[in-house]
């Protein structure tokens, strides 16, 4: 008979993980979001998107929101981004309102994003070039991220030479290149395989752990979350709205070994919970066998 | 040896056949037409033959040979042969009046017939420049007196020597029937003098010439066969015929100038304005809707109204290529310029890109494979214009040519012209799709072209000698 592993509380940490979140939030808060909202009006009426979402991160926080498909996340970071505008509730960058996209809110999308027409080193440049630095200042710069994404050799190929795990490194690059408050990441792993996918999990913490940057983070994988996160925020669907943020027990530095820790199960067991409890409202099962 | 590939069949939905055989096809779609039309052009049974005269000849029934017989006169297979006979009945005719000996009334006065024997010996002239021993030019600077004395000449030593049977005449060029006439007439005129004396020439009429023609393939004038359509062409192009002040590389690039001048005020208008209206909705709705009704009005219902603002030269000629490219490329290209990846447009704006290197940095570029494709579209069109803008106030360039030719049936010389557009429009396109890969490797390639396809050609070639050296 197989034995089934009694999971402590995701709620305990241990004191070194409680010290861990207790220096976190003594940290400035980078990213403010108060009671944000998002109504789309649509030909068959108003569509709530977002209802009373409100988050704080803290400096070089690692946040991951989940939920199901459709509850808004990408609405949500897409409003964070300043690709999309809120209709009720602010959100504050430093402290400050922000209006539209800028710099200082690095992206990367799911969808391969890099300019077809340009090298990898010139994607790079883009955002350096734009805001108005030398020439040569944004080649050097360039270069440096590059390397940090470990493609050197790769830095005068195209785009479409890459393979899609590639692409993603150097579009990591682009946007850490502008040294933005904070970085937004839109499933960024969500069209690679398994393997690729772990590799660039390790290589975002690896980046993470050198750079002083705050990341928030968009997944649907329940793993990918518990691994890479201090908190997650986990959103409810229709509307979107915060169900719970949970503050993650297992310890940093993170390595894959974790991942059949008792404190990794029992909060990826809650996210389960919180996720797919309300998967069964939608499906009628009583109805489909009633059919046979 | 190698593997048991079961063979690929021709014909299998959604699947591309292999470059081999779509090379095979390609070829294969221009060679079919060819083929067909060879096959019309040249087959007797859809036109029956024809004669064109090589020797002619004037019987002496005025009634029912009426016309001027000429070389290069075209009749049918039975007027030819009643054409025939009417010459060998004449002669019978002169055969039974010298049997009759000293009494015979040959119907002309010496004089008479000895400007009908001269004649004889001018139909004769065809014969001889044909085969060099007499050359028709010098009739531009001689007086004519002189110059019919010495045509006369030639061909009255010509005929010693063919009676005589020493002269070396191209095989064809005169018929047996002929041979023996001449042989005739020669025992007729030697009786008086064995040169020619335009005063001592016999004074009883000689024998006619039997008329001797090519036997073709009667087809009608807008039919001309491929060989005459390719040797009139090179005689056309370089500038060997008798077109004259319509010489067909001058008209040529007169042409060229309308089309690509056309096209190029066309762009200059329209992209500004395409790309405005692709990138902001303000723009779009302010240009777009006039311009999808302006195109259903034809440009050439135009034409009159341009010849009175522009004069009747080159310049209603390109406006009326503007007129009829304009509208499309602003709707074409607008419409590329939306197409634009939103998520780009998105990922430059978190990077710090703002409206106007917006524009310049990714629309543009963005866009820049996928326009350059409209643009070759477009050029298309702009020569599709051609031939109406040619034909509007002054008539010019290879339109001319065209016009003033076809209203004279010589299609042989239109068929050519028509070609050279088609294909300067064809290999335009050729040229400027192989160049879409160099330019843009990055964007998908299309469908491969003809050059293309010579182009892998050529490189596998190359490829395979390198190989082998």
């Amino acid at each position: 008979m197989s034995q089934i592993i009694d999971l402590p509380d995701y709620k305990e940490q241990s004191p070194e993980v409680a010290s861990y979140f207790k220096d976190l939030k003594n940290r400035s808060k980078v990213l403010e979001v108060n009671r944000a909202g998002r109504v789309f009006a649509s030909p068959k009426g108003e569509i709530e998107a977002l209802k009373d979402v409100s988050l704080d991160v803290y400096q070089r926080e690692f946040m991951t929101v989940i939920g199901q498909s459709g509850c808004g996340k990408s609405t949500l970071i897409r409003i964070l981004a300043g690709l999309e505008t809120t209709t009720s509730g602010n959100v504050l960058l430093d402290g400050e309102q922000i209006t539209g996209p800028g710099s200082d809110r690095g992206m990367v999308f799911q969808g391969y994003t890099l300019f077809p027409w340009l090298t990898v080193k010139k994607n790079v440049m883009f955002g350096l070039q734009v805001s108005g630095k030398a020439m040569a200042e944004c080649e050097k710069d360039a270069l440096q991220w590059i390397d940090l994404v470990g493609l050197k050799k790769f830095a005068n190929a195209y785009p479409h030479e890459l393979s899609g795990g590639m692409k993603q490194r150097v579009a990591i690059a682009r946007a850490l290149a502008n040294r933005p408050r904070i970085l937004l990441m839109d499933e960024p792993f969500g069209a690679l395989d398994a393997q690729t996918r772990a590799q660039m999990q390790a290589y975002l913490l690896e980046i993470w752990h050198h750079i002083d940057v705050t990341i928030l983070f968009i997944t649907h994988d329940l793993e990918e979350a518990v691994y890479l996160s201090d908190r997650i925020l986990v959103l409810g669907a229709n509307p979107g709205h915060v169900q719970e943020i949970i503050e993650v027990p297992v310890e940093r530095p993170r390595r894959p070994e974790q991942f059949i820790t008792a404190e990794f199960l029992a909060t990826k067991k809650r996210l389960e919970n919180l996720i797919h409890v309300s998967a069964p409202e939608h499906i009628d099962t009583s109805k489909m066998l009633g059919m046979g | 040896m190698g593997s048991h590939q079961p063979p690929q069949p021709w014909f299998r939905v959604g699947t591309l056949l292999s470059e081999k055989r779509s090379g095979v096809l390609m070829i294969c779609s221009f060679l079919l037409p060819i083929l067909i039309y060879s096959f019309v052009a040249y087959c007797p049974i859809f036109w029956g033959h024809a004669y064109e005269l090589t020797i002619a000849a004037r019987p002496d029934d005025k009634v029912e040979f009426g016309a001027t017989y000429t070389q290069g006169f075209s009749m049918e297979e039975d007027e030819f042969t009643r054409f025939q006979k009417a010459i060998r009945d004449d002669n019978e005719k002169l055969t039974a009046l010298y049997q009759q000996g000293d009494e015979a009334d040959f119907g002309m006065s010496p004089r008479a017939a000895r400007s009908h024997n001269k004649r004889l010996l001018r139909e004769f002239e065809p014969v001889l420049s044909r085969n060099g021993l007499f050359d028709i030019s010098v009739k531009e600077e001689m007086e004519t007196k002189p110059y019919y004395q010495l045509l006369y000449g030639a061909a009255y030593d010509t005929w010693g020597e063919i009676a005589t049977g020493k002269e070396q005449l191209q095989k064809g060029s005169l018929s047996e029937e002929n041979r023996e006439i001449i042989k005739k007439n020669w025992a007729l005129l030697s009786s008086v003098s064995e040169t020619y004396d335009s005063g001592k020439l016999y004074s009883k009429p000689i024998y006619k010439l039997i008329p001797q023609g090519n036997k073709q393939v009667a087809r009608a004038s807008w039919f001309p066969a491929p060989h005459q359509i390719i040797r009139r062409g090179w005689e056309d192009l370089t500038g060997k015929s008798e077109l004259g002040d319509l010489n067909v590389p001058t008209r040529y690039l007169q042409s060229l100038k309308i089309v690509f001048f056309g096209f190029f005020v066309a762009c200059l208008i329209g992209l500004p304005l395409a790309l405005l209206a692709g990138t902001f909705s303000f723009f779009s709705r302010l240009i777009e809707p006039f311009t999808d009704f302006f195109r259903y009005m034809p440009a050439p219902a135009f034409s009159t109204i341009l010849v009175v603002i522009f004069d009747i030269y080159d310049q209603p000629k390109i406006a009326l290529v503007v007129l009829g490219t304009l509208p499309h490329l602003i709707l074409m290209v607008a419409n590329t310029t939306r197409m634009v990846d939103q998520p780009l447009l998105d990922a430059a704006q978190t990077l710090g890109a703002r409206r106007g290197t917006l524009i310049s940095k990714v629309i543009v570029p963005g866009i820049l494979p996928h326009l350059y494709n409209d643009l070759r579209i477009l050029l298309g069109w702009a020569w599709t214009w051609l031939v109406i803008a040619e034909l509007i106030g002054a008539k010019s360039g290879l339109t001319e040519i065209i016009d003033t030719q076809g209203r004279r049936f010589h299609f042989d010389h239109v068929y050519p012209v028509i070609l050279l557009i088609g294909i300067t429009g064809f290999v335009t396109d050729q040229i400027l799709a192989s160049f879409r890969t160099v330019l843009f490797p990055y964007a998908a390639s299309e469908k491969k072209g003809i050059l293309s396809f010579a182009f892998a050609m050529v490189h596998k070639l190359f490829k395979s000698k390198k190989a082998t050296s």
